[in-house]
């Protein structure tokens, strides 16, 4: 089935794992380095993260997104070195242009941060259901109409995609061009898009009218056909990240009163 | 005369599953009516006369040129294709506009445009619904809206997908009316149809296709006669032939009106 | 035991000048299949909507006149709360599809799961429909993954998960080949025979014709008759309300050929088959 979605079950163990204990990871991940001020706490959840996405059998799935912020970070990387405000010690000299250790240091921080940060969100997004994100967060008392916004664009975005396809195949077919240089398909836009936009506009209101036939506004309590996935190692886990967090905070707290 | 041949066609999306299989047939002046299951093969047959896709393997000759030479827009001079969905392409706010479209495109002056879209509007039955916005219209309507746009075109051949859908008796009738006027203008009529009773009143001949293969051809009356052939296609016979095959006639009829007819001759 | 009673009804949409349902009054009993013919613009699916209480309180617009549902006036309660009493299905199956879930199972359990039914009761109640509409293979498929007729089943069956004693279908068929269309009517033929009073609206007059107790023909937003299909298409003044009658009542009427019991034209291929069999002899 065509999914947006970049989760892959591989029935490991963060697979198995509730999705609220991966966002608190993903929380801890961000907030514990933050508060404590540590660089090397980020370094170490990066690891952490890796060793995690190695063992679900996902680690490939990251290298295109580290691919392209790694390309990011290197400009970074370039021109703090250079350029940076208050770089004064010479690490690197290269003729016409020199690289400075203040600038390196700073723009390093920046890369463990951005990667850290992006590799917590891999262990969620990669092994986990959005629709099991999105039911779990429901069930905590978040609003099941956005709830239900989220998980329908994951099928109904790829539904759309292949009915512009058609739309094209349509329009073609009463002699329009679609391809070639950019005036051409600056003229096929109008006759691509607006089809699309109607088409969806009836679609929706149909969808809308079956969605409520079958309660969607119901005023009672709601029920989940499934059960919340927690295990036991989720409430261990949890409360070490929570225990995480807090000591972090109070650390922070510490140094300004000291 | 206009012709289009299809040589030995296969087709597949994917290499695990073949679509197309070998598709020989060569489609003549009679009115064709395709039929068979959702999946057999028939909307991607009609992409392929259309040049939407192209075979795998196999030559498509319109009147003995390779369609595989021409480009899509080209190919829109010759072939005329009407979608299932008019939704997919109505985008303008007049309905003269919108069945304006297809001929400017190919082309025309605005002058020739106007007077070809006046012209399928008023085939179709829509002549006084010009300023209208054809998203103010019905469905059925609407459906005619992108009929006459192809229409207006002119081309040698058009292919419907699934007229009927949604349409009632009216609706039907009126379709039925603009085919049988096409075909007498000696243009190519070929339609994916579900609706067998449409098929038997309608066409003159009839390609059955079931698993990317085609598994009957010929005159409707010869195919609708083959009523475990059908079944294997999971399809019905019209309902006079299902009568004449309760009554264990030797021969069918495809229509109330000949049915009747042999009756009251034979009193 | 739902019993359907609709008083002098009017219907006019918003930002329209015509009459969309001008003075219906009818009777329907629990367990009959009623059949609802007429052109399209006759007001069959406004019917269809004022039954479930779309009409007016999803589309507003004027509304005149009384629909019960047995006690409960329709107008008077939300969508959600006669819902379950009243199951609608709608003419194009991929519309019907939430995109929220990802199994037909975890699909069929959405309208359950509104109504804050219990789970081992969600479940038992899915396992049913599922059988009932013969789609228990296709349970862990991906709902956008059906074909037409499966999905449209689908829709059926997420709509009888929630137990309701009428279901409507508008057009369910319309989107369908052949064989698609032949599954929803066997699978609404088994629903009436559990007793659900099935009210349907379609095209496919021939098909009409062999599975309703009662043809309700709609012109114009009027009633004009709601009797056996057999008074219905008998009559002669159908094609100008825009219905053909099925092929067999043609032929009957042309050769006139009449059932005895109802001394009508026959309606359904049996009925024009014993008639012509009894006269060749």
């Amino acid at each position: 089935m065509k999914s947006m979605s970049l989760y892959e079950e591989k029935h490991s163990f963060l697979n198995k794992l509730s999705p609220i204990t991966k966002m608190i990871y993903v929380v801890a991940a961000i907030l514990i380095p933050a508060f404590a001020g540590e660089k090397m706490l980020a370094v170490g959840f990066m690891i952490f993260s890796m060793l995690l996405l190695m063992h679900s059998k996902v680690i490939r799935r990251t290298f295109p997104i580290l691919g392209v912020s790694g390309f990011v970070v290197l400009t970074v990387l370039i021109i703090q070195g250079l350029f940076r405000a208050g770089n004064e010690t010479v690490v690197l000299d290269m003729g016409p242009v020199a690289f400075y250790k203040e600038g390196l240091l700073f723009a390093l921080g920046i890369a463990i941060n951005v990667f850290n940060i992006i590799l917590c969100f891999c262990v969620l997004v990669l092994s986990t259901k959005p629709s099991d994100m999105v039911e779990e967060l429901v069930r905590k008392g978040f609003s099941p109409r956005i709830g239900y916004v989220f998980t329908s664009l994951f099928q109904l975005i790829p539904q759309m995609t292949d009915r512009m396809s058609t739309i094209t195949d349509a329009q073609k077919s009463r002699g329009m061009e679609t391809e070639g240089s950019l005036m051409i398909r600056m003229k096929a836009f109008l006759p691509l898009i607006s089809p699309v936009i109607m088409s969806s506009f009836i679609d929706t209101k149909e969808r809308a009218i079956a969605l409520e036939v079958r309660g969607f506004n119901a005023k009672n309590k709601k029920t989940f056909l499934n059960e919340s996935t927690k295990i036991p190692v989720d409430n261990v886990i949890i409360i070490i990240l929570v225990v995480g967090i807090v000591c972090s905070i109070g650390w922070r707290i510490m140094t300004w009163l000291r | 005369m206009n012709t289009i041949e299809m040589k030995d066609i296969h087709f597949s999306y994917t290499e695990k599953e073949e679509i197309l299989k070998g598709i020989n047939i060569t489609i003549d002046e009679r009115s064709t009516a395709i039929i068979g299951q959702n999946g057999a093969g028939k909307t991607t047959f009609v992409k392929l006369l259309k040049g939407l896709l192209r075979p795998n393997s196999g030559k498509i000759l319109l009147n003995g040129t390779d369609i595989a030479d021409m480009t899509v827009a080209a190919l829109a001079k010759d072939i005329g294709l009407i979608f299932q969905n008019p939704n997919d392409q109505i985008f303008k706010n007049t309905v003269l506009s919108e069945v304006m479209f297809g001929p400017l495109q190919m082309g025309m002056s605005k002058a020739q445009a106007e007077e070809s879209a006046r012209k399928a509007l008023e085939m179709v039955g829509l002549m006084n619904m010009e300023k209208i916005n054809p998203y103010d219209l019905g469905l059925s309507d609407r459906k005619l809206v992108s009929i006459a746009a192809i229409v207006a075109m002119d081309t040698k051949v058009i292919i419907f997908d699934e007229p009927t859908i949604a349409q009632d008796y009216m609706g039907k009738e009126r379709i039925k009316k603009i085919m049988k006027d096409l075909r007498a203008q000696g243009k190519i009529v070929i339609s994916i149809l579900h609706d067998m009773d449409f098929v038997a009143e309608t066409f003159e001949r009839a390609i059955v296709f079931a698993k990317g293969n085609v598994l009957l051809d010929g005159d409707v009356k010869t195919v609708f006669s083959q009523k475990d052939v059908l079944e294997e296609a999971y399809l019905e016979q019209p309902s006079t032939a299902k009568l004449c095959h309760e009554l264990g006639y030797g021969e069918i009829f495809l229509t109330p009106e000949e049915f009747i007819a042999m009756k009251q001759k034979e009193a | 035991m739902a019993e359907i009673k609709v008083e002098n009804l009017k219907y006019r949409y918003p930002y329209t000048e015509k009459l969309a349902l001008d003075g219906i009054t009818c009777e329907i009993k629990q367990g009959e299949f009623i059949g609802v013919i007429g052109k399209n613009g006759s007001g069959k699916s406004t019917f269809c909507q004022a039954l479930t209480g779309l009409v007016p309180t999803f589309y507003r617009g004027a509304y005149g006149g009384k629909v019960f549902i047995d006690e409960i006036e329709v107008k008077n309660v939300e969508v959600d709360d006669l819902c379950q009493k009243v199951g609608i299905v709608f003419q194009n199956p991929f519309n019907q599809v939430t995109g929220s879930k990802l199994t037909v199972y975890e699909e069929i359990a959405f309208g359950l799961e509104n109504f804050g039914i219990e789970r081992s009761q969600m479940r038992k109640r899915i396992d049913e429909s599922l059988a009932l509409l013969d789609i228990a293979k296709y349970k862990d498929r991906a709902p956008f993954d059906l074909s037409g007729g499966q999905m449209q089943r689908m829709a059926i069956a997420s709509i009888i998960a929630m137990e309701p004693e009428i279901i409507i279908l508008d057009e369910p068929t319309s989107q369908l080949d052949p064989q698609g269309s032949e599954e929803v009517f066997q699978a609404v033929q088994k629903l009436s025979q559990k007793g659900i009073t099935v009210i349907m609206v379609e095209h496919k007059i021939e098909k009409i014709a062999a599975y309703s107790d009662r043809v309700m023909l709609l012109d114009d937003g009027k009633l004009v008759d709601f009797d056996i299909p057999q008074k219905v298409f008998s009559r002669t003044d159908l094609e100008e309300h825009g219905v053909v009658p099925p092929t067999y009542t043609r032929i009957g009427k042309a050769l006139n050929l009449r059932v005895s019991e109802t001394d009508t034209y026959p309606v359904t291929l049996q009925e024009a088959e014993q008639l012509l069999a009894h006269r060749q002899e």
